[in-house]
């Protein structure tokens, strides 16, 4: 028990050191989280409200498909992105391999399906009632889309927190397409996962410690949100 | 004439709920649909509100089929109304907002609206945090603040506590007399067709068995269905 406890201290002692390395995998991580997130958003917010208000044949069988990406497997998303992008493979001249525009690309894959669904499993209840009461006052498109926004603002913004939540926490995908390189390609999960690997416990928990600590920031943002309701 | 349907069907899957050889609803009336549940009353007065297509046929308001311009004229307020995630204000002033009324007028209107339906006190409060009588005469505010010429009404009053019914009752007849809008309103409350109505339409099977004056029709029905329905709302 003692060396958690050992671990911890010396969690807080590397976070207060201000080593360079330590903060720019935070710094990487976040980056790589967020520009995913946000082409996520771009991509997945409107689809989710096309696929919940719209009726279209095969609607069934394409939000099957979305359930299923939804729980992709990360690491089969990371060797599909790593097939593609590998010297051999169809997108291999652009040089993405072990980079983190690759890492990006494979979060943006896992992060989309989830920001999709949650945003298609609102839009189809409430989405429905928003856009009728908005007909019914006399509201054209763009004044039913603007008050879609409106009052789905929380669920976007739970989607949003989420796909971000899987994009920070995810280690399967980086490691296989980013390669773990230091000063390059190294995030936080990775480096958890091989300095637990190494026996470096301390270290670990220390950036376990900032990976709670940007997931609390988030979900605090969040409830800060709800709690203005 | 307001609103004409002729030969208007509505199909889900194999069956038909709503079958309306002809119906005209004349302006400045207001009607009454009673009946079982699903007699079809409600996708009856969704296809009027242009929220849901008609299998066949489609009604005719002033001469001319619902398009975008013409549902403006015509508004819906469901059992159950959707209010949005703000203040009470803002409910009642979003038709205004997207009408392109000017700042002034909007408050002018959405204060008398919330006189006249004696929820000036709920100005700043959100909403969706209402009581039911309090959402419906919101939610009927919100409805009426830009002076629709159609009202179309699903049970506005089921639930609620008989002073805020006596309210909404006050202020549709009100709105009929002075404004001289048109209102269809599904009730299950006999009383309140009698009161409200001058005329009523009694559907079953998605098809109008009896229509008429609402004094005919309620006091002295010439339909086995239309009595017996009565015989047993009535009690």
């Amino acid at each position: 028990m003692e060396y958690i406890a050992d671990g911890f201290i010396e969690a807080f002692k590397l976070l207060l050191s201000l080593d360079q390395e330590v903060y720019s995998i935070i710094l990487l991580s976040i980056y790589v989280s967020l520009t995913s997130t946000l082409i996520s958003s771009l991509v997945g917010i409107p689809l989710g409200f096309f696929l919940g208000l719209k009726k279209f044949r095969y609607k069934r069988i394409v939000t099957r498909f979305l359930y299923t990406f939804m729980s992709l497997p990360p690491v089969v998303v990371g060797l599909t992105v790593a097939v593609i992008i590998s010297r051999r493979g169809p997108l291999g001249s652009l040089g993405l391999l072990f980079t983190p525009a690759a890492m990006i690309i494979a979060q943006t894959l896992l992060v989309t399906p989830i920001i999709t669904g949650i945003i298609f499993n609102n839009s189809k209840e409430q989405g429905h009632v928003i856009r009728q009461v908005c007909k019914t006052l006399g509201g054209n498109r763009l004044d039913t889309l603007l008050l879609l926004i409106k009052e789905m603002r929380i669920n976007i913004l739970i989607a949003v927190v989420t796909g971000f939540g899987r994009g920070i926490s995810e280690v399967g995908a980086v490691m296989i397409v980013g390669g773990n390189i230091k000063g390059h390609t190294r995030v936080m999960t990775s480096f958890i996962a091989m300095n637990h690997s190494m026996g470096n416990y301390s270290i670990s928990i220390a950036m376990g410690i900032v990976l709670l600590a940007i997931s609390f920031i988030t979900n605090s943002v969040l409830y800060k949100y709800v709690a203005g309701d | 004439m307001d609103i004409k349907i002729d030969n208007l069907n509505k199909v889900y899957g194999d069956k038909s709920v709503v079958n309306i050889d002809s119906l005209s609803i004349d302006k400045g009336k207001i009607y009454g649909i009673i009946g079982p549940n699903g007699a079809g009353k409600s996708t009856l007065v969704r296809i009027i509100a242009g929220l849901e297509e008609a299998t066949m046929g489609n009604p005719i308001y002033n001469g001319r089929s619902l398009d975008t311009k013409s549902i403006r004229d015509i508004t819906y307020m469901s059992q159950r109304p959707y209010l949005f995630r703000t203040s009470v204000f803002n409910n009642i002033a979003y038709p205004l907002k997207i009408r392109k009324y000017d700042k002034k007028a909007i408050e002018k209107k959405v204060i008398d609206i919330m006189k006249e339906f004696k929820v000036s006190h709920l100005e700043g409060q959100l909403a969706t945090s209402l009581s039911g009588g309090e959402s419906q005469k919101v939610a009927l505010a919100r409805a009426l603040v830009f002076e629709p010429k159609v009202l179309l009404l699903d049970e506005p009053t089921a639930n609620i506590d008989p002073n805020s019914i006596e309210l909404i009752e006050k202020t549709i007849s009100r709105r009929n007399k002075e404004k001289g809008i048109t209102v269809i309103l599904i009730t299950h409350n006999i009383g309140q067709a009698k009161r409200l109505c001058d005329k009523v339409i009694f559907m079953r099977k998605g098809k109008i068995d009896e229509y008429g004056d609402a004094e005919k029709v309620i006091l002295n029905p010439k339909q086995s269905t239309t009595k017996k329905f009565l015989s047993i709302y009535s009690m």
